[in-house]
């Protein structure tokens, strides 16, 4: 045997060694590893893609219900301005005086105002075209109870508490947030 | 003098045979560094794609949670201004039949409208007409009705209506 030949077997014999080792320590491992986070990976996606479905199906529904309510979310969010109001209803009334009231009830949602109004004629008529008219306004008011209606002379006095549902806080508790 | 008749051959440590079993050797080891840097770099991209899904999944779920929270604000807000005109209607309609009832010779000079109690004031020419033109309709609507008459100077009466509900009716009613 020449040495040519014992040198081939010598390191075939070395290589197929490092051939094994490598494979059990090393490689094997790492695929065993590859195999299983790819499985894991295309469980994750297959995932991903239902949550990004249900986020489609939810967006969708979302912008659906926005539009259907564009009006009431805009009444919700606009502040109640007394003046404005008085200015847009003071046609019904002769004279048209609110006064806040700081409310026990109030659930930190809406604000509580009295209203005091004088109308003109002689027929309750103009309190139920405001009630029809408040009903389309910008806010979301609710007229309650106790109402008291008074003849005074040729008019007739009327006095009632309105809820207004605001969801925006006042100017004076944003200040409080701020402090 | 020529001992051998082909040209000598350079003698090399590494044969030619020695070389090519050489060259196998190295392109099976190449190819088994290949194997595993190929899984090594595939096992690392995957982590990296599972951490860049995870948060992407995080973010989808959190922006759901928004939506839905505000999908439910957005019914409730609904609701409530729905049960607001509602309820502006009704009373609307409460008050219109409520004067309704009251007949051209009986004058309301004072009412007072709660949830559970109407107070009346005014004059009547008799208290028949009173009696029979308003006091029936109240009756049959309120449950407890109390009437008070004062004669004033040109005959007529003033009178004073109280009415209520019992709280039952109240709750059947809300």
């Amino acid at each position: 045997m020449s040495r040519q030949t014992l040198y081939v077997i010598i390191l075939s014999f070395v290589l197929l060694i490092a051939v094994i080792a490598f494979s059990f320590l090393m490689l094997i491992p790492k695929g065993k590893e590859y195999r299983s986070l790819r499985l894991e990976s295309k469980k994750e996606i297959q995932q991903l893609e239902l949550s990004q479905n249900r986020y489609d199906i939810t967006y969708n529904r979302l912008k659906e219900v926005q539009s259907q309510n564009r009006h009431t979310i805009t009444a919700f969010e606009t502040t109640f301005n007394p003046e404005r109001f008085e200015k847009l209803y003071k046609k019904e009334f002769q004279d048209l005086y609110l006064t806040e009231i700081t409310a026990s009830d109030t659930n930190g949602t809406f604000k509580v105002y009295e209203v005091n109004a004088t109308s003109k004629i002689t027929s309750p008529q103009s309190f139920y075209t405001f009630l029809e008219n408040i009903n389309k306004s910008d806010w979301i008011i609710g007229v309650n109870f106790p109402i008291l209606f008074e003849r005074d002379e040729n008019m007739i006095r009327s006095s009632f508490t309105m809820k207004v549902h605001n969801t925006t806080p006042s100017s004076d508790e944003k200040k409080s947030e701020k402090n | 003098m020529k001992h051998s008749f082909i040209t000598p051959r350079p003698k090399r440590v590494i044969s030619g045979e020695l070389r090519l079993v050489l060259f196998f050797f190295i392109v099976t080891i190449l190819m088994l560094v290949g194997a595993y840097a190929f899984l090594w770099y595939k096992t690392y991209d995957f982590a990296h794609e599972r951490h860049s899904i995870a948060q992407k999944e995080a973010s989808l779920q959190a922006s759901i949670k928004e939506m839905q929270s505000q999908i439910k604000e957005i019914e409730s807000e609904a609701k409530l201004a729905e049960q607001v005109t509602t309820d502006n209607t009704v009373m609307k309609e409460s008050i219109r039949n409520l004067f309704d009832l009251v007949p051209e010779n009986i004058t309301l000079s004072r009412a007072e409208l709660d949830a559970k109690s109407l107070i009346l004031y005014g004059t009547t020419p008799n208290k028949d007409t009173y009696e029979y033109m308003l006091h029936a309709p109240l009756r049959s609507i309120f449950h407890r009705t109390y009437t008070s008459f004062y004669p004033i100077e040109n005959g007529w009466y003033r009178f004073v209506s109280s009415n209520y509900l019992d709280e039952e009716t109240i709750e059947e009613i809300q």
